[in-house]
């Protein structure tokens, strides 16, 4: 008899059989299965059928609707444009962070004198918590005592005055810059992790076959660092798709809604207009969303082989 | 083809002095071999030739061009690594193919080198795979195949039979022996195993703290080398070595040792060592060179010499035995059946022809 059959035996009186020796270990497994499914799922669940109610700030009312959120949400403008935002805003940030990130990390690959401290100083902008940053920058943006109007006006010759979580053309430049500032230094410091890993033979191997520092980069560097690449890529891309704090803390969506993220679109209606069911179907359907493009995306980078 | 010339190379990472003036000159087609312990700058040299490391002087000229300031690519040096460094994410075919790719070769004539190489090394059903599918030996094919495929002026070696077993890397020197004959290339090999280095070369280069020790064509330094070093790291097992004293006696000269034992000094060398007599030396000779005493063994230079056996063992076609010598444990090689057990006593000759002596201040050979 083996251990997992007399612990069996000791469980459930001596009829043990084959198959429950077979299976013990699922038995084992089944209490912290059932808690993650209970904390995993639940709200999940709860999420589901809020969304099909029409709980508001005012109504008492939990009877089923149907679809009606969700009817309401496809011809939400608001909110598909916030989307919208969202999107573009993640495509224009993650290459801009990505080159940003490679460059840094590439001219610190080298031993060199301060490296250590300059890695320290570099890292600092992703250690503090996003919605500081965004008042951070909220500071540095204000157009009468913001640093930048001023070093702006330096260049310029005469005072620089624009508004610019306000004016339409520089709210969302003011946000890219925040964002870059913050989370480039997430990328530089993983693909400096990369870099470092990539095996020091196979470049010199290259160099001495007689390949240019670009080929070398693109055919033996960047092949041997793409686990970390995806992973990388994919997290930001998610913390981008999430993005709240900066927008937040900068312009709360403003001016009007021009710059509200799927986020801030999501709290202003749950937190601040408590449209709670409507919220719900909204989250249902980034949640949606946002698992179609994961899934597709670890396949393309055969990540979850 | 290439001569390859060094001149006064200097080397060092931070606080460590790699190589220390080296002089070097290797004409076309000569397979030369770099060995000696760890550390003694022998990689370092290659790394050098091949460009990956800056001197700190000196220069490296091939075909009677200095080559300091060309990176890797403009030198036209072909080199396999020790770990092999082939390309991961890269099938055997494109492994080999890189440095064609990179070099802008038209794409038919890649396809024919690379389908030659591969021939050439036996691997060509293997040019689909991926390295990671590959065994040790196979692996080190490629690495081969890769640097002969760009048929390179230079060939350079850092070590690369060290990560394999000890029948496959027997398999590989030979091949690699008979790919420099059939090349006819100018070879620089790096290794630490002295068999490799004996077998493989035209010239072994005994390097040691970062300095040539010796070099000269293989039999040269294992039957005359110049200091106690050589004599030591030349030769497996290694020679033995004897404090002693060169005592004269009447126009002839005998090394006498602590405990009163005495082995004659040949004639032919009296003249050479007479200068020396009354100071000590230690005495050096290789295991091969004590044999069993045999009645009308008369060769000229035999020695005697009687031995308590402390230790036998028999590898096959010969015994290894050990003994003291006043206090000195000495091995000798003897034939099979020369000797029964240990604690056996028996009557051995030295050949003194062969045996050197070395001054204990200097190192150097007598």
């Amino acid at each position: 008899m083996t251990v997992s059959t007399k612990i069996a035996a000791g469980l459930f009186g001596k009829r043990v059989d084959a198959f429950t020796d077979r299976n013990f270990k699922y038995l084992l497994i089944a209490p912290a299965i059932f808690i993650l499914l209970l904390i995993g799922i639940f709200p999940l669940i709860n999420l589901v059928v809020a969304s099909f109610q029409d709980i508001t700030i005012l109504g008492e009312d939990k009877s089923f609707q149907g679809l009606l959120n969700y009817k309401r949400l496809f011809s939400d403008a608001r909110m598909w444009e916030s989307l919208l935002h969202t999107v573009l805003f993640m495509a224009v940030a993650l290459p801009i962070e990505l080159l940003l990130g490679t460059v840094m990390a590439l001219l610190l690959l080298e031993k060199m004198w301060g490296r250590q401290i300059f890695i320290a100083l570099l890292i600092i902008p992703t250690v503090i918590a996003p919605i500081v940053a965004g008042a951070t920058w909220r500071l540095m943006f204000d157009n009468r005592f913001g640093p930048i109007n001023q070093v702006l006006g330096w260049f310029k010759g005469e005072p620089v005055n624009i508004v610019w979580i306000v004016n339409s053309s520089y709210v969302w430049a003011a946000i890219l810059a925040t964002e870059v500032w913050q989370w480039t230094p997430f990328m530089f410091l993983i693909l400096l992790a990369g870099f470092s890993n990539v095996d020091r033979t196979q470049v010199e191997a290259a160099q001495i076959d007689g390949a240019s520092n670009l080929r070398i980069f693109f055919k033996i560097v960047i092949p041997a660092i793409r686990p970390v690449l995806a992973i990388a890529l994919l997290i930001r891309a998610l913390d981008l798709f999430r993005l709240f704090d900066i927008v937040w803390a900068l312009t709360r969506g403003g001016p009007g809604t021009m710059t509200e993220t799927i986020s801030t679109f999501t709290y202003v209606k749950g937190f601040e207009q408590f449209d709670t069911s409507y919220t719900s179907a909204v989250a249902i359907v980034v949640v949606v969303l946002l698992s179609i493009a994961v899934i597709f995306a670890l396949r393309r980078v055969e990540i979850a082989r | 083809m290439a001569r390859l010339r060094i001149t006064g190379l200097y080397k060092s990472y931070d606080s460590v002095q790699a190589v220390r003036g080296v002089d070097l000159d290797i004409p076309e087609g000569e397979f030369a071999v770099l060995v000696g312990p760890s550390g003694c700058g022998k990689s370092t040299m290659l790394r050098t030739i091949a460009g990956l490391e800056e001197p700190d002087a000196g220069t490296i000229e091939i075909d009677g061009e200095i080559v300091n300031d060309l990176p890797p690519r403009s030198r036209d040096v072909a080199m396999v690594f020790q770990n092999y460094a082939l390309y991961p994410y890269m099938k055997v075919f494109d492994n080999i193919a890189f440095g064609l790719r990179a070099r802008k070769f038209p794409a038919g004539e890649i396809k024919e080198r690379v389908l030659a190489a591969a021939a050439t090394l036996n691997i060509s059903g293997l040019l689909d795979r991926l390295p990671r599918q590959l065994s040790g030996g196979e692996r080190q094919r490629v690495a081969i195949g890769r640097a002969i495929v760009r048929d390179a002026r230079l060939f350079l070696f850092d070590e690369p039979l060290s990560n394999l077993d000890a029948q496959l890397r027997e398999e590989m020197r030979l091949e690699i022996k008979e790919l420099h004959q059939r090349l006819g290339k100018t070879m620089i090999y790096v290794t630490h195993d002295q068999i490799e280095a004996r077998t493989l070369a035209d010239r072994v280069v005994l390097l040691n703290n970062g300095r040539i020790e010796q070099e000269g064509a293989p039999l040269d330094l294992f039957e005359r080398p110049v200091n106690r070093f050589v004599a030591g790291f030349l030769g497996s097992p290694s020679m033995n070595f004897i404090p002693a004293r060169l005592v004269a006696a009447d126009e002839s000269l005998a090394v006498t040792f602590e405990d009163g034992t005495a082995l004659a000094v040949p004639a032919a060398a009296y003249e050479r060592l007479a200068g020396r007599s009354g100071h000590d030396v230690i005495f050096g000779v290789r295991t091969e060179h004590i044999s069993r005493a045999r009645d009308g063994d008369t060769r000229e230079g035999l020695a005697p010499l009687s031995a308590t056996i402390d230790v036998v063992q028999p590898t096959g076609s010969r015994t290894y035995v050990t003994f003291r010598l006043s206090g000195t444990p000495v091995m000798a090689e003897l034939r099979a059946h020369d000797v029964e057990h240990p604690g056996q006593r028996i009557e051995l000759d030295v050949d003194m022809n062969r045996a050197i002596l070395i001054d204990p201040e200097t190192d150097l050979v007598l």
